[in-house]
């Protein structure tokens, strides 16, 4: 009897809050950074993949995902909840190709995914995701990046980081980024974004690069990392 | 009712053109040898630039073209742009589909223009979804073996508009000429980049 | 030995009407086909051979001409014929120049409903049993009689699968005179008939003004108009209106005239009414 009702566990405040909500943005805060940037050819998503223990695997460990040939996805906060959106993502993206026989454009995914993030927020017996994602992709010529909050909310950034020390990232950003950035500039604005808050040795293998553009979405191999990571030092 | 798609009657063309692309059809709504209407429409507009007709069970055509236009509807403005020609085409053909074990008695023509590009583009397919894309000219009707006759001794590649319209419309005329089910008038659209001309045709009314 | 010559003669003879004195007084009106006449299938009944072909449902159907509309009436100043002339196989129109009048001699007319090769065949033997009736009693056969010789040849072969829906039309001693026989074996007189797919549609178009004493323009603008009006609502009627007038000196080709011209004709007749109708 008791389990025919299923109440949502994110309810308001007395005060109008959905703390749920805001716990789920603390999640994100405290999650590794990720960073976003839109180059004039393309956009570059990358994150940090620190492990706690240099005991781990790291290869066992995707933070960049691909979703289909042309759009690409990161996030901050949780990996077991990205994964699930990622899953979700996936369906979406070919649904709609088997529907109309072109790729979803980037804002269509974009609305969608948050879709199913608002109802996680609204529905009983579930809780909000911990994650917040960066997705990019190129449709039309044309490249887009979008952040999706735990709340559904979705915005359309030039450049935006997310994760631990984001607002340092975001202060950084705002003072590198300008519109005539190449893919190559952008990798490095985000390699060097990742850097600010970047504890111990940055290499290869404790980040993640994966880049959008017209020839479609593609991790970058550790090799061209190590080749970024060597021009900059 | 013997067979669906002879009891109303009807002749669908799709023609490309030069930079445009033509639809035309019959006028008359029977049930079987007797004429109800002479002023029944098989063609649809979509949107500015594309435009579907239809082959077959003429109350079936109207459940169907009202659908896609709902799922267009939605899709225009989920999406905030206009449909392509050929992803619209695939909703059709889905829609068909998705009725495969109790299918709608129709065969589209669909017609129009990228909305990008403004490629040409026309397509048929079958009552439940099989497509076929042409890049000359497409035809569904009681009369489609007069339409082939027509059509593939009257057109030629890259027709202007006024030719091509000419061309749709002898084709179409003579096609109706030689069959019991279809005529009493018909109507042609020539969609082009920046302007869509509808013109009814005199015809024979027997 | 007269007798077994007359046999050979008549064996190879087509013609089905008796025809001498020999069959004997009192029989000269009866159909009797003569040995081989027709050629039928083998060993078996013709009944039964040509059902299957004859059912709605058959795939190989052996009727031609289906779709038709034929009028006639009569009127104070003699028959008023018209037809259509379309051909339909199935849908597809075989052809829209038919001749669905058939002239059985100078003063006698037969339309043309259903079989095509059926009407023209029985119609042109009728036309050679009418001569022969002329040739022997030196005077010209009625249309009662006239309809009657056919009506009597083609109920011969009832269930053959023969297909026909005539009126036999012309002018006589009594006046004018139309008969209607079909192949089921009917046989009727009266002011009007109309026969074919589009019938009803011309029925409408008579019934709503005939007159016993139209005038010859009134009644001949009525048949045309009433085989355009069938034309329009049935499919498997169109083409050209034929229309014939018999008056006591025998028949006359009136008119032929394209359906099509008649349609914005009328359309444009109807447009003044309503603009006179407005100023009104």
């Amino acid at each position: 009897m008791t389990e025919k009702y299923s109440f949502s566990l994110t309810t308001f405040s007395p005060s109008g809050k959905l703390v749920q909500i805001e716990y789920a943005l603390q999640a994100v805060a405290s999650g590794a950074p990720s960073v976003g940037i839109k180059a004039k050819n393309g956009i570059v998503i990358a994150v940090e993949k620190k492990q706690k223990s240099p005991l781990y695997e790291n290869h066992s460990i995707n933070k960049v995902e691909p979703i289909n040939s042309k759009i690409g996805m990161v996030y901050s906060g949780m990996g077991p909840d990205f994964r699930l959106l990622v899953r979700k993502a996936r369906k979406i993206a070919v649904k709609y190709e088997y529907t109309y026989h072109e790729s979803i454009p980037v804002s269509q995914l974009v609305q969608k995914v948050a879709a199913v993030m608002q109802e996680y927020t609204q529905s009983g017996g579930v809780r909000p995701f911990g994650v917040s994602l960066l997705i990019a992709g190129f449709d039309e010529d044309k490249p887009y990046l979008y952040q999706c909050d735990p709340s559904g909310a979705y915005f359309a950034w030039k450049a935006t980081a997310m994760g631990k020390n984001y607002i340092n990232g975001k202060t950084f950003l705002e003072k590198r980024y300008n519109d005539d950035l190449e893919i190559d500039d952008a990798v490095h604005t985000a390699i060097l974004t990742l850097k600010e808050s970047f504890d111990g040795q940055m290499t290869e293998e404790n980040i993640e690069i994966g880049v959008a553009s017209s020839d479609g979405f593609s991790l970058l191999e550790p090799a061209v990392v190590k080749d970024y990571l060597a021009a900059i030092q | 009712m013997a067979n669906p798609f002879e009891y109303n009657g009807s002749a669908v063309v799709g023609m490309i053109g030069s930079g445009c692309v033509a639809i035309a059809a019959d006028r008359r709504l029977g049930i079987q040898g007797q004429t109800i209407a002479t002023t029944f429409d098989k063609i649809y507009p979509m949107n500015e630039s594309l435009y579907i007709g239809f082959y077959g069970l003429a109350t079936d055509a109207l459940t169907v073209s009202s659908r896609l236009k709902y799922q267009l509807n939605l899709y225009q403005l989920r999406e905030n742009r206009q449909i392509k020609p050929k992803a619209f085409m695939h909703m059709t053909s889905n829609l068909l589909y998705s009725k495969r074990f109790g299918y709608y008695f129709v065969e589209p023509v669909i017609a129009g223009l990228d909305p990008v590009t403004k490629d040409p583009y026309i397509a048929t397919m079958d009552l439940i979804g099989c497509p076929m894309e042409t890049k000359d000219f497409v035809v569904v009707g009681t009369c489609s073996e007069q339409l082939y006759g027509m059509c593939e001794s009257l057109w030629k590649p890259d027709l202007e508009p006024e030719d091509l319209f000419e061309t749709i419309s002898q084709a179409l005329m003579n096609a109706v000429d030689r069959d019991a089910l279809s005529g009493w008038g018909a109507i042609v659209h020539v969609i082009e980049k920046d302007k869509v001309t509808t013109r009814t045709l005199k015809a024979r009314m027997d | 030995m007269a007798s077994v010559l007359a046999d050979k003669y008549c064996s190879k003879s087509l013609r089905g009407i008796l025809m001498d004195g020999e069959c004997g007084p009192g029989h000269e009106y009866n159909y009797q086909p003569l040995n081989n006449s027709f050629t039928v299938p083998p060993g078996i009944d013709p009944h039964h051979f040509v059902s299957p072909f004859m059912s709605d449902s058959s795939d190989c159907k052996i009727k031609f001409n289906h779709g038709t509309t034929t009028l006639a009436f009569k009127f104070q100043h003699g028959v008023i014929v018209a037809v259509d002339s379309r051909a339909t196989a199935g849908s597809y129109i075989a052809s829209q120049t038919v001749k669905k009048v058939i002239e059985i001699n100078p003063y006698l007319l037969g339309t043309m409903a259903g079989g095509a090769a059926d009407c023209a065949y029985w119609e042109r033997q009728l036309s050679f049993e009418c001569r022969i009736y002329e040739l022997r009693n030196k005077e010209r056969i009625s249309v009662a009689a006239a309809s009657k010789l056919l009506a009597n040849m083609v109920s011969y072969y009832k269930g053959y699968g023969l297909s026909m829906g005539t009126m036999i039309c012309g002018w006589d001693k009594k006046g004018p005179g139309i008969y209607y026989v079909d192949t089921d074996g009917n046989r009727f007189t009266n002011n009007i008939f109309s026969v074919g797919s589009g019938s009803t549609y011309a029925y409408g178009v008579i019934d709503s003004t005939y007159k016993w004493s139209m005038s010859i323009e009134e009644a001949r603008e009525l048949g045309k108009r009433a085989i355009y009006h069938a034309t329009y609502r049935d499919s498997y009627s169109g083409g050209v209106v034929n229309l014939y007038h018999v008056q006591e000196d025998g028949w006359t080709k009136v008119s032929q005239t394209d359906v099509k011209s008649l349609h914005y004709q009328y359309e444009e007749e109807k447009n003044k009414e309503i603009i006179n109708n407005e100023e009104l």
